[in-house]
Order: C-alpha cells, then sequence, then structure tokens
C-alpha cells in the first residue's frame, strides 16, 4: 500500500507558505518608482530569486495553492488504488512550485523555466497512463503545440533582453515608462503566440480537448484551474511592454472573440461531459483575454481567479460522476440528482457561477469583462471602437451559448430517473464543498453595474430556456454536424502538417543515407580511376619508360625554347 | 600543472600497453579512472582566473620551423579541458560497473587515455603545429576503438564506420593543415597569439572547411551517425562528447579568436550551413528506428546551434558557443550512456526491437532517458537550453551577419526546438510508454552513479548559468578577440 498522506502534507506546507507570503500583498498598491537591483545591464543570461508579488499575483498564488491542496486531498481518494500514485502526486508539487516561479518570479528566465517546467508536467500527467493510447497521443500532441507556441515567450526574452539591457521584469517596466514601449508590436505578438499555445486559443486550441485522457483531478489543476490560466497572467504582467499597441491589443481581441463563441458552440454539442467542460474552459479563458483586450488586465485576473474556483469545482465533481458511472459519456448520466446529493449540489452552484447566474463568483466576474468590454467602444483605450463593439456582441452571444450548454450539461448529468445506488468517497466530496462555498464567498464585495448585470441576466435566462426547450435533442443536423467535428480546425494540427513533417522527414533521411553521400563515393571512383590510370603506364617495360622520356624531355626542351 | 596532467595519462597509458596482463577488466578501467580523475583536478587547479593564460608553458620546440611547445589555458579551453577529463573518468567508471558490454582491457583502456590525452592537449595548445600534432593524434585511437571494440554483431560493418570516419576527418585535417600553413606563411609566425589579426579569407575558409568535417556540419555529416552506430558506449560518449568539441573549440579558437575580419566575411555561410544542419538533423531524427544513430543526428542539431552561435562573433554567440558545446558533451554523453547501455544489454538499439513500456519494464533506464531527453530537447533549467538561447541572442543581434539574413536564420533555428521535442516525444511515445512487452534480456541500468554524475551538473548549470558564462567575457588572451564585428 502507498502512503499518500505524506504528500498532502507537503503540498499543505507549500501552500501555507504561499498564503504566508501572498495574503500581505493583498492590499499592496503596484507602483513604478522602482529602481532594478541590478544597475548594470547585461546581455548574457542572469537568473535572480527576485519576486515582485502584485496584488493580482497574490490572488493567482492563492488560487493555485488552494486549488492544488484540494486536489490532492480528493486524489487520495480518486487516485489511491494507482500503482504510479508516488510519481503522480510528486510532479503536482512540481507542478505548483513552477506555477508559484512564474506568478511571483521578477525573473524573465526563471519565468521561463517555470513555464516549461509546467508544461512539462502537464506532459507527463497527460500521459499518466501511458498504457492507453489516447493518452499518449494526447500527451504529445499537448507538449508539442504548446512548446511551439513557447517559442514566442522564448524569442519574446531576446527582444526584451536586447531592447531593455535587462532580464528583470520590473526593470523592463521602468524602461518601457521611460522610453516608451519599444518595439512593442514584436514583443506584443510574440507573446500573444505563447499564452495562444499555452491557453489553446484559437488556432492552438485542439491541444486541451485531446488532453481529457489524463487523470480528471489534473484536468481540474492543470488543464483548468492554473497552468492555462497562467497564459493570462503572463500576458497581463508583461502588458506594459505593449499595452498601447493597438495591433497588439486588436490581434488579442479577435483571438479571444473568435475562440470565445467557436469553443461554446463546441461545448453545447459535445456527448461527453469531459469535453465539454474542456471546451467551455477554452472559451472562459478568451473572456479573460477579451478583458485585456479591453485594457482591463485586473478585471481579467478577477475572471481568472473566479473561473478557476468553479472550473476545478466542475471538474472535480465530474471526477465524482465518472468514478461513480465509469465513464464521462453523458448517455450513461441522468438521475445523479439523488444518488450522488453533495455532487449535485456543489456542481449546481458550478454550473450556476459558469452560465453566470447571480449571486456566485462568476456572474459578478463576468459581468466586469462585459463593462469593460463596453466601456472600450468609448474609443479611449488603443483598441479601435469597431472591435470593441463586435467584440462586445460576440461576448453576449457567448454569453447566451454559455449558459445554454451548462443547463444541457446540468440536466442530462443530474436530471432524469436514478438508475442505481452510488458512493461519494468523503475525501472526494470536502473539496466539492470547500470549492462551492468559495464560488459564493468570492462574490462578496464584487461592485455590481445594473444595466450590465439586467441585460447579461436576461440573455443568459434565454440560454437557459433554450436549453430547456431543447431537452437532450441535438441541434439541427446541418448545425449540429459540423460543430460536433470541431469544424475540422484540428485537422491540420493532427493530420496534415504531421503527416507532411514525416513525409519530408523521410525524404530527408533517404537523401542523407543515400544523396549526400555522393561526394566521398565521387571521390572513391576518382581515385580508383587515377590508380588505374597510373597503373596503365607502369608496363614494366624499359622501352615504354624510355620513349615516354626521350618524348617528354624533346617536350620539354621545346617548350624551353619556345618560351624564350 | 598542464604537462603534469599530461604526463599523468601517458605514465597511465604506457602501463597499461606495457603490462596489459597485469591490468585486467575492473583493475584497468580503474587505473583509467584515477589517471583521468587526476587529470581532472590537475586541470582544475591550474586555472588562474580569466584574465591571464592559465598554466602556460612555452619553450623551444622545433627550430627549424619556428614552432614552440607552447600550452595554456583561457575561459574558453579550460571548461572544454575539464569536460574531456570529466567524461573520460566516467568512460571509465562505466567500463567498470555497467556489466554488460565487451569486458573492458587494458588496451581499450589506455586507447581511451590517449583520446583524452591529446584532445586536452588540442584545447590548450597555443602554437599552431603543435594544435595540429595533437589533433590528429586523437585520431589514430578512435579508429582502433570502433573498428576493434565497435559492435560486437557487425564486424564489416564497424571496420567500415572506423575508416569511413578515419577517411572523412584525415581529408579534413588536411584542408585544416593548408589553412594552417597559409597561415604561418602570411604571419610570419605559428604562435596563435602573434598571428592573430591576420586578414586571410583564404586560410579562414580551408580552416573552416577542414573543422567543419570534425564538428560535423551539414553536408560534411555523414561520418557520424555510422560511427556512432557501430562504435561501443564509451567510444561514443567521446566521440560525441570530445571530438565533435575538437571541431567547434577550433573555429571559435582559430577563426573567430585569431582570424577575425577574414571569418566575418566567410561567417553567413557558416551560420546559414549551422542552420540547414538544425533542420536536417531535426528531421532525420523524426523518423530513425536506431536510438544510438537518433542520438548521433541529435547531435548534428546541437552543433548547429553552435555554429550558429560563433558564426554571429558576438559576446553572447561566443558565450554561447562555449556554452553549447560544454552542454552538449554532459547531455549527449549522457544520451550515448543510455542508448548504448541498451545496445549492450539488448545487442540493438533498433526502437521496434526494443519494444514498449521501458517505464514499467526498466525504471531507471526510463527515468535516465526521459531526463536526457528533456534536456536535449532544451528545456529551460537544463544545461542544454542556455546554449541555444545565447544563440538566438547572438543572432538577433546580428554581429557579423546583416539583418535580414540573421533574423531568418533565428526564426528558421527555432523550429529546430520544435523538432526536437517532436522527436523527443516521439522516442518517450515509441519506447517508454506503451503497453510493456517484455523481453528475456531485459536487465536495469547498473551504473547508476555515472547517470547522476551526469544528471547534477546538467542541472547545476542549467540553473546557475554564470558558473560558465563568467568564465569568459570579453578581453580573453589578453586581446578583445571576443565582440568583434559589433
Amino acid at each position: 500500500m502507498i502512503r499518500r498522506w505524506p504528500y498532502v502534507a507537503l503540498t499543505a506546507v507549500v501552500a501555507v507558505a504561499v498564503a504566508i507570503w501572498a495574503i500581505p500583498e493583498l492590499d499592496q498598491r503596484a507602483f513604478f518608482g522602482y529602481v532594478p537591483t541590478n544597475a548594470t545591464p547585461t546581455m548574457l543570461p542572469s537568473l535572480s530569486l527576485d519576486t515582485r508579488v502584485l496584488p493580482d499575483s497574490a490572488k493567482v498564488m492563492l488560487l493555485a495553492a488552494g486549488v492544488t491542496l484540494l486536489v490532492q486531498v480528493y486524489s487520495t481518494a480518486y487516485m489511491g488504488k494507482d500503482r504510479r500514485y508516488r510519481s503522480y502526486a510528486l510532479l503536482i508539487v512540481l507542478f505548483l512550485v513552477a506555477m508559484i516561479a512564474v506568478v511571483a518570479t521578477d525573473n524573465l528566465f526563471v519565468l521561463l523555466i517555470g513555464w516549461e517546467v509546467m508544461g512539462v508536467c502537464s506532459y507527463l500527467l497527460i500521459g499518466h497512463w501511458w498504457e492507453q493510447p489516447q493518452s499518449r497521443a494526447g500527451a504529445m500532441k499537448a507538449l508539442v503545440v504548446t512548446r511551439f507556441g513557447d517559442l514566442g515567450l522564448l524569442v519574446a526574452i531576446v527582444v526584451i533582453g536586447q531592447t531593455y539591457g535587462t532580464y528583470s521584469i520590473t526593470g523592463a517596466w521602468v524602461g518601457a515608462a521611460d522610453q516608451g514601449q519599444q518595439h512593442g508590436t514584436a514583443i506584443g505578438l510574440l507573446v500573444l503566440l505563447a499564452v495562444v499555445g499555452k491557453s489553446a486559443q484559437v488556432p492552438l486550441q485542439t491541444w486541451l480537448p485531446d488532453a481529457m485522457p489524463g487523470p480528471t483531478p489534473i484536468t481540474a489543476l492543470i488543464h483548468a484551474a492554473t497552468m492555462v490560466a497562467a497564459g493570462v497572467y503572463v500576458f497581463a504582467r508583461l502588458l506594459p511592454l505593449y499595452g498601447n499597441d493597438t495591433t497588439v491589443m486588436t490581434a488579442l481581441a479577435v483571438v479571444s472573440g473568435v475562440t470565445m463563441l467557436l469553443a461554446a458552440l463546441f461545448a453545447l454539442v459535445q456527448h461527453d461531459l469531459k469535453r465539454a467542460l474542456a471546451w467551455s474552459t477554452v472559451s472562459q479563458l478568451a473572456y479573460m483575454f477579451a478583458a485585456i483586450a479591453a485594457g482591463a488586465a485586473d478585471v481579467g485576473i478577477s475572471h481568472l481567479v473566479s473561473h478557476g474556483a468553479y472550473k476545478a469545482l466542475l471538474f472535480l465533481g465530474c471526477g465524482v460522476v465518472m468514478h461513480a458511472v465509469g465513464t464521462s459519456a453523458l448517455s450513461a448520466m441522468g438521475g445523479l440528482r439523488t444518488t450522488l446529493p453533495a455532487t449535485f449540489w456543489t456542481m449546481t452552484i458550478g454550473f450556476a457561477a459558469l452560465a453566470g447566474i447571480i449571486p456566485t463568483v462568476g456572474f459578478f466576474t463576468k459581468d466586469r469583462v462585459l463593462e469593460s468590454i463596453h466601456v472600450a467602444t468609448h474609443g479611449e483605450t488603443p483598441l479601435p471602437g469597431g472591435v470593441a463593439w463586435a467584440l462586445l456582441v460576440v461576448a453576449y452571444v457567448t454569453v447566451f451559448v454559455t449558459a445554454a450548454y451548462a443547463m444541457r450539461l446540468w440536466m442530462l448529468t443530474f436530471l432524469g430517473l436514478p438508475s442505481k445506488q452510488h458512493v461519494e468517497p468523503p475525501s472526494m466530496t470536502w473539496p466539492l464543498v470547500a470549492l462551492g462555498v468559495a464560488c459564493l464567498a468570492l462574490s462578496i464585495g464584487e461592485p455590481l453595474d445594473l444595466d450590465t448585470a439586467a441585460l447579461s441576466t436576461l440573455v443568459a435566462l434565454a440560454g437557459i430556456a433554450f436549453a430547456w426547450w431543447r431537452q437532450d435533442a441535438d441541434l439541427p443536423g446541418p448545425v449540429q454536424r459540423p460543430l460536433a467535428a470541431e469544424l475540422g480546425l484540428d485537422h491540420p494540427i493532427t493530420r496534415l502538417i504531421p503527416a507532411g513533417t514525416i513525409g519530408v522527414a523521410r525524404v530527408a533521411d533517404a537523401a542523407d543515407r543515400e544523396g549526400i553521400d555522393v561526394y566521398p563515393r565521387g571521390g572513391a571512383v576518382l581515385a580508383g580511376l587515377v590508380s588505374s590510370a597510373v597503373r596503365a603506364l607502369q608496363t614494366g617495360r624499359v622501352q615504354v619508360y624510355a620513349s615516354v622520356i626521350a618524348v617528354g624531355a624533346f617536350v620539354v626542351v621545346l617548350v624551353g625554347v619556345i618560351a624564350r | 600543472m598542464i604537462v603534469a596532467a599530461l604526463l599523468v595519462l601517458l605514465a597511465a597509458t604506457v602501463a597499461l600497453m606495457a603490462a596489459p596482463d597485469r591490468f585486467r577488466g575492473r583493475s584497468a578501467a580503474g587505473l583509467g579512472a584515477a589517471a583521468s580523475a587526476l587529470t581532472f583536478v590537475l586541470l582544475a587547479l591550474a586555472w588562474d582566473g580569466k584574465a591571464s593564460t592559465s598554466g602556460e608553458v612555452d619553450v623551444a620546440w622545433i627550430d627549424v620551423l619556428n614552432a614552440r611547445f607552447h600550452l595554456g589555458l583561457d575561459g574558453v579551453s579550460w571548461p572544454l579541458a575539464l569536460l574531456t577529463a570529466f567524461l573520460t573518468v566516467l568512460c571509465c567508471w562505466w567500463l567498470a560497473r555497467s556489466g554488460a558490454g565487451p569486458a573492458p582491457s587494458a588496451r581499450f583502456v589506455a586507447l581511451l587515455l590517449v583520446v583524452e590525452g591529446s584532445s586536452i592537449g588540442v584545447f590548450a595548445s597555443l602554437d599552431l603545429l603543435l594544435f595540429f600534432v595533437f589533433f590528429e593524434l586523437a585520431l589514430i585511437p578512435m579508429w582502433f576503438v570502433i573498428a576493434y571494440w565497435g559492435d560486437p554483431k557487425d564486424q564489416a560493418g564497424r571496420r567500415r564506420a572506423a575508416t569511413r570516419f578515419l577517411l572523412f576527418t584525415v581529408t579534413g585535417s588536411a584542408v585544416l593543415l593548408v589553412g594552417i600553413v597559409v597561415v604561418a606563411i602570411e604571419a610570419g609566425s605559428l604562435q596563435i597569439a602573434d598571428v592573430q589579426g591576420t586578414h586571410s579569407v583564404l586560410a579562414a575558409s580551408l580552416i573552416a572547411i577542414g573543422l567543419a568535417v570534425k564538428v560535423p556540419i551539414v553536408p560534411l555529416h555523414t561520418w557520424l551517425p555510422d560511427a556512432h552506430g557501430k562504435a561501443p558506449t564509451v567510444g561514443s560518449v567521446l566521440l560525441a562528447g570530445v571530438f565533435l568539441k575538437l571541431g567547434t573549440y577550433g573555429l571559435i579558437r582559430l577563426d573567430v579568436q585569431m582570424l577575425p575580419s577574414a571569418t566575418a566575411e566567410i561567417a553567413p555561410y557558416l551560420a546559414a550551413a549551422g542552420v540547414v544542419g538544425i533542420i536536417w538533423a531535426g528531421l532525420v531524427c523524426l523518423v530513425q528506428d536506431d536510438l544510438k544513430r537518433l542520438v548521433a543526428y541529435s547531435s548534428i542539431g546541437h552543433m548547429g546551434f553552435v555554429v550558429l552561435a560563433l558564426a554571429t562573433m558576438t559576446e553572447a554567440g561566443v558565450t554561447g558557443a562555449v556554452f553549447g558545446s560544454v552542454a552538449h558533451g554532459l547531455v549527449t554523453g549522457l544520451l550515448f550512456f543510455l542508448a548504448g547501455g541498451l545496445k549492450d544489454v539488448h545487442g540493438t538499439a533498433s526502437l521496434t526491437a526494443l519494444g514498449r513500456g521501458l517505464y514499467e519494464r526498466t525504471r531507471w533506464f526510463a527515468v535516465a532517458l526521459l531526463v536526457a531527453g528533456l534536456a536535449t530537447m532544451g528545456l529551460p533549467g537544463l544545461a542544454g537550453f542556455w546554449g541555444e538561447y545565447l544563440s538566438l541572442r547572438g543572432a538577433y543581434e546580428e554581429g557579423a551577419l546583416d539583418r535580414s539574413l540573421a533574423w531568418t536564420l533565428l526564426g528558421v533555428a527555432t523550429i529546430g526546438i520544435v523538432l526536437a521535442t517532436a522527436y523527443v516525444a516521439r522516442f518517450v511515445r515509441m519506447l517508454l510508454q506503451g503497453e510493456p512487452t517484455p523481453i528475456d534480456t531485459d536487465r536495469d541500468l547498473r551504473a547508476r552513479g555515472v547517470v547522476v554524475a551526469l544528471v547534477v551538473p546538467i542541472l547545476v548549470l542549467g540553473l546557475w548559468p554564470t558558473l560558465l558564462t563568467d568564465l569568459l567575457g570579453s578581453g580573453v588572451m589578453g586581446t578583445s578577440l571576443l565582440g568583434v564585428g559589433r
């Protein structure tokens, strides 16, 4: 039997340390008067342990530590019989440390190290059940796609280092404040590439749904609450380096607008609870990016924290359901309201938060996102007014779709007739209760804008009514089929690019074995020819040698005479 | 100190050669490890700061040619010399511990020590002729290592690979020698410090082409996969960890530092060839079935980053070239220990023949391969990353290249990082993951100490890069050789 509690205790120690560190920073004010500690800028890499915890950083750190702790507790039951529990639990701790490094550090290299270590933890944990083909495929896809995006961050650090002569984030902020944002477009677009990869936005969105074969607690932690949201955080963190750039902000708005609606529509047509929640994550991350594009990074971070709580709740609840039913297919569910009561009540809060129903925290933070986009339509931010209006319309449509799919998933999972008895292990339900309470408690003191609240509630109720009207029926065929096929957007990433690369690689390999060796082989043939020619001269007959010498002497004399 | 280090190796070699019957099996490997460890310590003690040439020796040698026995170490050569001694210690340790593959014999260990000593000689030479003599001296024992102790199942194949290796590198050396002669005639001296600054594009090109075989730069690389495919495990480690460094070190010392103005003219071609190598090797790795050949090609990719870095001729770039060389020695050394170890145990390194589920079957091999794989794909926080980063940084600064070329190369080179991720993920998926298919020969890693001894410096250099970068910077060898072209 594997001892499981030591890993929970280890995580708890880290979480408490984070809390002691982060809570006092919640009230701190951000300021730009900071003087970088390394006065002589270096072009060579320098790692430093300097940290810089702003209020938003503290919130994200507390979210990460809290969800990680709950997931460790939950895993003692969910993964209790797993033979590889030790590597699983240790990777979670490593992940938490990397996440804290990303959030708290002031050094771009430490940021990059944490960023990539999180990616590797995600890769290893998606592939935790590596006997299954879909786990192996999902893990490899996640690693390669996110590493492709990470190139953006790598090159962005090269450019920042060269532009501002420092690898300190605060130092670069100061530089940008003093001399204006240099190379803002380049840096911004490069960072955008990185966060599009990590946060699974269009066009690099497909790795996240394919990461679902990983253990469900991992999905809740890494692929919903923290790592994928770290993209939002990092983009906000580096915003002072490119926040005034219209190109970057427009690109971000387009990416987020397209992603939020598409992913929500994909979620609406899924027949698998876990995959639907994965698409929902993609869609909600796009909301956060939309807030940043509208110039309200703190609103984006608020939605990040709120989403972290309710989406972790939903995934952990999904885990309880899968634990009971044995599958994540919606067709196998229904009627779980009475057999899994604690899961039902907590997940109801989670779905309400996702749909944006008052008084859950999801309602408040989503409304603030909508409100900030509305403010951006006044044209006072770098985002062009027209783009902001388009984004606002898309965001409201997405509110409708989100409410519809949340309602649909809730009905299909919990309503209907109960099938048989199930059990809810207490170490799995307590984390759900804690997160459910958080989803309500976090809304205390949130500001409320009445116009936005009224409109968004109307739209959400319309979505719920729509879902009630459709019940478990699919959408009409011409709409349902392409959406269920996810518009074939995955095709290039799963088929065309790998197949093309492997094809080119085979040609290169064949050329390497056969083609490039032409010159050494040619050299060998040439040497052979020369040696046989020389051998032909060496007949061994004195008469021939004498004749050659005579002719040669004659030619030499002749040349000598003519040359004079 | 340097001379003492070389004499230790010479004495150990003579002892092993003279009395091969005294030293059988582990005692031969033990003597080799002890001699190399002593060499490592002596070389480490030789360092006296980056401001001066450490452990300098300068005595008359061949008066007619004006050649001198002139040795000394600086921030570029010292880490590489230490790496050489360190890897040889690990090779001998591995021979004593691994318990698979051919039993270590006195002659084999003696050959390894000759390779080690002559490589250290190359790194320490400050006289062109002496450089060349050591350079050639390292070649011959490697032929014996591959031809006599290589793949036991394929006698003809290992001979062919060894001869191919020898012919390629000797041809390269011939070109290199002509280059050295041209420099010596133009400058009237064989001392690297005196010759520095000569403008001879011909000499710079000849030296670059000659060394390109050794690095190797695509398309002069075809000897390498064959040689690695057939070489014994420790032969592969030294070939990758030390031999390729002779090439990159030569390019830094003889071209970038000694002939900067001439090298600046050929730098665009060098940089482009390096980047072509990154992509080419990354692609070929994606479809390799033999793990040793795969690692060999990945080496070519890493060397491509090193060549790009040094061709930029910026401070960041040259630092990156040294860093990349050292990191590659550690990372690829580890990979070759593991790939070679698998081949020694199972008699094959073919991914299909080795089967799947190594995580379950031989856990230590699997975890070590995973770590080495992460390092080889340039994961930040491990040593392999910094060489690549500084290489890109150098390219961004343009240096000796013009902007459009430099930035294009930068963009293309980053694709190589994705390819590296893909081929690592592929071999993890094919070999480590999957429903386990146990075979009779399954046996877990024995020489775990060797693996730990390599993982620790990979981590330390990954998290503390200034350990190495602080040795460099402007002002190496008393003149501002670095930073040319800016």
